[in-house]
């Protein structure tokens, strides 16, 4: 590929939050035309770089250049202003709003004292049919699936008429069909005379669609190359650093595992038949799943969130009630009242680690007694033996490697990898548990932390206790799981055994395809 | 019959009357409560905006004075409540309780400093009827609706505007969206604090009025606690009218009725002990919250303040 | 604007002094006076003798140290009233109403229990206050807890209902006519609290708050109940998620927050007023919630603060009496110390 025209440069930027240094003298360079790939494992600075040029963040130090020419970008009013948009992985929308609605927000719309939107529409229509995408206008965004809601998401940029476009990890939500459609489309972006960060801490993905890769560790440079000259080990090498021993590693490791057999006779540890969730607006969340997780296994649940994950963990752990079918622990029927398999022994780590894991404003120690306050010894007669608890929570820092002043500091003053050790080391440590329900375990965690989870849940299964691994993240359940089930619209539309595992065949499955 | 009909014509035009301070304060509360801003302050910004405008207006014998001077002291409360919240991010709740306290002791506090502790009552003259031309004519609904003091009318402007608003214009969308969803707002380009300023520091201004409205329409005194909680039933009328003009407006008739209903049962009966009828105005509102509870849609962000900078994932 | 370029030990030591509880408590005080003080000088009186009388009238007298202490009581009930359940971050602003319930219920029971022992009687009338105060609180809890009701509305307009009670029950059940003033006929003499010294009188309401608020620190602190309530608190999703019934606990904490201020009531009956009178809680008004957020819910904190906000009112009676200076004033300066504090906060947090 020709070199193209330099039409943005990001030099020599600094960014610190509460003296943590998230970006240190980072640079960034984007050609007009070009995929720019962003790689690197989560905590490497991708997202705060690109926050810092939609103008979310203000860096400390350092420029950006558009063209040549020096920007100041100090909201994102000044980055659209100025042709940069951005898809953030959380997409930003108002769910009982209309799609139009949703785009036109913020921009100035033609007829502002009355709201007719049709000049609006018509030039969404427009678009759509430009960059061939496929949306109905008129809907509220929260009944549309999660892949139109990222179509939507990228019709606000386009809609604002950006040159730059910045995803951040936009395939997280996709079914692996759904990435390859969103691949051709950012061509089609491209001829159309955009050019595109892509985000990503998936090696494939940036080799099967940049033009180019910028890598980042640890919110330092590493280094930046074309496609052409990239190499799969290079990267892998770049994105881990030193801390991980590549060799002895669970993510990259070549070894084919088998799945376990199962025992039909050994009661499973759990057993869920039947089981329905219905939300109080009477809208069904979970249709009749069914289930079984044996000593020894990783049962996985795949699918594009909002399928029904979330209730089914909710169910089972009793924040939410079931409206039929029977849980079943170590082959007894439990009624499922407040929190009944939480106190059997069950423990959780929630997808939503700030909303259902975290305690901001207590301390260190406070969070990771969270859910164990009851038990021994760190409660004796209602009372909490603190010494115990402090006691505890230093090995526990230790253990997991979770930065921190001591149990007594502020868990506010952790970062969001070091929040995820704290959901982790809760998880781990408080023993006696033979089920465990992990809900996308390693979100926000770098490489080499990542594969310790990894190898934490592998040695449990390796004692014989079950697990169940609820997770956004195909590669990671396709890597760990001896059975995977596939969600859509709640319902378990199948379970594969290891030995069936196949990845088109899987995503075929989460966009509703029976097998 | 007719006897009837002049007691139902006089309810009416009471609850009409009533219903000012009620539909001023609500709507205040709810314009801030759009943009994500819980005022829980507005009983005590009622309070000192009802004695300032009150010394105002008997100092300089100008109504008009008496109000434009408690909605700059609203608007004032606003200001720095806003600056508090938005800017410095202190809990939202813990101001407004602060600047509750505050205002309740200022309202007592200025009357006792510039009157000092006499027996004479200062009084200024009540809000004169402003009968709208033909209007005002009609047999019986004329006079019920159209000979009123100029504020009845003002406050059923401002909410059909205050509709029109935010429901109708793209000015109102983007103000609606910094409730809903902050960062989302923020990230379209929006400002934020700009416009938590502006519909914090407006609908003080408007529980400004709503405060000064209560000397001047009744008895043309200031007395201790004159407000007797309206503040705090605006605040719940915002709940049970889900945070939206026209249902605030509706609600605030019916507060109106409940209050003129109590005062003129207390009048003509001694059956019922009239304490109970003191009380019935807060019962209602309780079995109202808790008879619309399942309907009541509030801005998603309400209560919390929004930090650019900080990290969620 | 690197932080790296500041000079580093200028910057700490202010840090370290203002990190300091007691320091930014000194602080916001300060900053407090200065302000309240240039306002009271604008308004032509002598700021310097105003603060003067505020701090020292207490101290100067017997009779103003009891008359502190006496007030120390149902403050610090109060604000204990708020703390805890604003430890869930519920808010209970209906303190004054529960405090009312709780004299209605001391009153009755000391009205109607007439003729039994004294051992048996005063905790009767005490346990009849808070019982009614914690039914007062139990109200807005399961309205919130049943029907997600707004805590702030309920508890507030809870109050209005109580005044209008108040008055009821002092004109129309058991009036005193030989008073000018809505007031009750006295309890039974059994019912009142023994006295610790007689002249000027203090009674034993004293000793018994004290144990109480050790005990909330205890419960809030170290026990795990109280863990619970601090997590949900801290986060309700999360305390939910992992097992700790949040709707629960937050009712718990309202029901004990009246159950505190209902004991408030309960001992201003039994131990001062002997009777229910309307406009009793005047004194006290919202003041327990200002206490409870100076102190940042900490119930370690609460009876310091509460001591010196009573030695503030105490004074600013004096001030009214001396000065002519209206004791609103201290209002105003409470007000002050509370908002200082917390933009304290801010410089500490920058």
């Amino acid at each position: 590929m020709e070199q193209n025209e330099v039409i943005l440069q990001m030099v020599d930027i600094c960014k610190a939050f509460d003296g943590n240094q998230a970006l240190d003298h980072v640079n960034f360079e984007l050609g007009a035309r070009e995929i720019h790939g962003l790689l690197g494992g989560n905590g490497a600075g991708k997202t705060t770089l690109m926050n810092v040029l939609y103008g979310l963040y203000k860096q400390d130090s350092g420029d950006i250049l558009l063209k040549g020419k020096k920007l100041r970008i100090a909201s994102p009013r000044d980055a659209i202003r100025n042709g940069i948009g951005m898809v953030h992985q959380h997409f930003l929308q108002i769910n009982n709003w209309s799609v139009v609605q949703n785009v036109v927000l913020g921009s100035s719309v033609q007829n502002k004292w009355t709201m007719n939107l049709a000049p609006e529409v018509a030039k969404l229509q427009k678009l759509c049919d430009r960059f061939a995408i496929d949306i109905d206008l008129q809907v509220e965004v929260g009944e549309l699936p999660m892949g139109t809601r990222q179509k939507v998401e990228i019709l606000k940029a386009l809609y604002r008429g950006v040159d730059i476009l910045i995803l951040d990890e936009p395939t997280t939500n996709l079914t692996p069909q759904e990435v390859d459609a969103l691949f051709v489309s950012l061509k089609v972006m491209v001829d159309e005379g955009l050019s595109i960060v892509f985000i990503t801490h998936k090696l494939r993905e940036v080799l099967s669609v940049c033009d180019r890769i910028t890598l980042l560790r640890n919110g330092k440079n590493v280094t930046c190359m074309p496609r052409s000259e990239a190499n799969e080990e290079t990267l892998v090498r770049g994105m881990v650093g030193e801390d991980l021993n590549v060799k002895d590693s669970v993510i990259f490791s070549k070894e084919i595992r088998e799945g376990t057999k199962i025992d039909e006779v050994v009661t499973p540890v759990l057993e869920v038949k039947g089981l329905r969730h219905v939300t109080e607006q009477g809208i069904e969340r979970l249709k009749d799943v069914t289930f079984s997780i044996h000593p020894g296994e990783i049962f996985g649940i795949a699918g594009v969130a909002g399928n029904g994950q979330l209730e089914l963990a909710e169910t089972l752990v009793g924040v939410q009630s079931k409206a039929g079918g029977t849980i079943k622990y170590n082959g007894r029927e439990l009624n499922m009242v407040t929190a009944e398999l939480l106190q059997q022994g069950l423990t959780y780590i929630p997808e939503d680690r700030l909303g259902d894991g975290y305690l901001p404003k207590v301390n260190v120690a406070q969070n990771l007694i969270l859910g164990a306050q009851h038990k021994q010894p760190y409660s004796k007669n209602g009372f909490i033996d603190w010494r115990k608890v402090f006691e505890a929570s230093w090995e526990m820092i230790k253990e997991y490697n979770i930065k921190t002043s001591g149990p007594k500091d502020t868990a506010a003053n952790l970062s969001g990898g070091n929040i995820q050790r704290v959901m982790i080391a809760r998880a781990f440590s408080h023993v006696g548990d033979s089920l465990m329900l992990a809900h996308c375990p390693t979100r926000g965690l770098d490489i080499p932390s990542m594969d310790f989870v990894y190898k934490k849940l592998l040695a449990r299964k390796m004692q014989g206790y079950a697990t169940l691994l609820i997770s956004e993240d195909l590669d990671e359940l396709l890597l760990l799981c001896d059975r995977i089930g596939v969600m859509y619209r709640g319902e378990l539309v199948g379970i594969l055994h290891r030995s069936q595992f196949d990845k088109y065949e899987i995503g075929r499955m989460m966009s509703g395809v029976k097998s | 019959m007719d006897q009837i009909l002049h007691e139902v014509a006089f309810f009416l035009k009471q609850m009409m009357l009533t219903m000012v301070p009620f539909i001023l304060a609500a709507q205040g509360t709810m314009l801030a409560g759009r943009t994500g801003v819980f005022n829980v302050a507005t009983e005590g910004i009622m309070l000192t905006t009802a004695s300032v405008g009150f010394i105002i207006a008997f100092q300089s014998n100008s109504i008009l004075l008496g109000m434009v001077a408690a909605m700059l002291v609203g608007g004032l409360f606003g200001l720095v409540m806003a600056y508090m919240t938005t800017s410095l991010k202190l809990n939202q709740f813990v101001i407004g309780l602060a600047f509750f306290f505050l205002g309740t002791g200022i309202s007592t506090l200025i009357p006792k400093l510039i009157f000092g502790v006499s027996l004479v009552q200062p009084v200024i003259p009540t809000l004169q009827n402003l009968p709208i031309p033909l209007l005002s004519k009609i047999p019986f609904l004329g006079d019920i609706f159209f000979n009123q003091n100029i504020l009845v009318y003002v406050s059923v402007l401002v909410s059909l505007l205050l509709y029109y608003f935010l429901y109708r214009t793209s000015f109102g969308l983007e103000m609606r969206s910094v409730g809903e969803n902050p960062k989302m707002a923020d990230s379209l380009g929006i400002n934020v604090f700009r416009q938590r300023y502006v519909a914090i520091i407006i609908g003080c201004m408007l529980i400004g009025l709503a405060g000064v409205y209560l000397p001047m329409v009744y008895t043309g005194t200031f007395t201790e606690q004159i407000t007797k909680g309206r503040g705090w039933l605006a605040s719940a009328l915002c709940f049970f009218g889900g945070w939206r003009p026209l249902p605030i407006l509706y609600g605030s008739l019916f507060f109106a009725g409940i209050e003129v209903l109590a005062y003129r049962v207390q009048i003509g009966t001694s059956a019922i002990p009239y304490q109970f009828l003191i009380m019935l105005p807060y019962v209602a509102t309780i079995v109202v919250m808790v008879l619309t509870f399942k309907r009541s849609t509030t801005p998603k962000f309400l209560g919390s303040n929004y930090d650019r900078e900080k990290r969620t994932l | 604007m690197s932080k790296a370029n500041q000079t580093p030990e200028n910057k700490f030591s202010v840090r370290k002094l203002l990190s300091h509880p007691v320091m930014s408590y000194l602080l916001a005080i300060l900053a407090a006076f200065v302000a309240s003080g240039i306002f009271i000088a604008l308004m032509g009186y002598d700021p310097f003798k105003a603060f003067q009388t505020i701090l020292v009238t207490s101290f100067r007298t017997p009779n103003g140290f009891i008359q502190t202490l006496l007030k120390w009581v149902p403050l610090t009930l109060l604000a204990l009233a708020f703390t805890v359940p604003y430890a869930t971050m519920k808010f209970n602003i209906g303190g004054e109403g529960q405090l009312l319930m709780g004299a209605i219920g001391a009153t009755i029971a000391g009205i109607l229990l007439k003729g039994l022992p004294p051992i048996l009687m005063v905790p009767a009338v005490l346990l009849a206050g808070t019982l009614a105060g914690a039914i007062w609180g139990f109200i807005p809890g399961w309205l919130l807890y049943r029907y997600k009701i707004n805590e702030i509305l309920t508890t507030v307009l809870l109050n209005f209902v109580t005044f209008a009670l108040v008055n009821y029950i002092a004109t129309e059940v058991y009036p005193n006519p030989e008073v000018g003033h809505p007031t009750t006929i006295r309890i039974a003499t059994e019912g009142w609290l023994p006295m610790l010294v007689d002249n000027p009188p203090l009674h034993s309401g004293l000793i018994l708050m004290v144990m109480v608020a050790i005990g909330v620190y205890a419960f809030t602190n170290r026990s795990t109940r109280g863990y619970e309530l601090v997590a949900t608190g801290a986060n309700p999703r999360a305390a939910g998620v992992f097992g700790i019934n949040v709707p629960v606990m937050f009712m718990m904490g309202l029901v004990i927050g009246g159950a505190l201020a209902g004991l408030a009531g309960g001992i201003e009956v039994a131990g001062i007023q002997h009777h229910l009178i309307e406009g009793m809680h005047s004194n006290f008004k919202i003041l327990g919630i200002i206490i409870g957020l100076i102190a940042k819910g900490s119930s370690l904190a609460v009876p310091f603060v509460a001591f010196f906000i009573a030695v503030m009112e105490v004074g600013a009676s004096a001030m009214q009496r001396t000065l002519n200076i209206p004791i609103e004033m201290v209002y105003i300066v409470e007000a002050l110390i509370l908002l200082f504090v917390l933009l304290v906060d801010v410089v500490r947090r920058k």
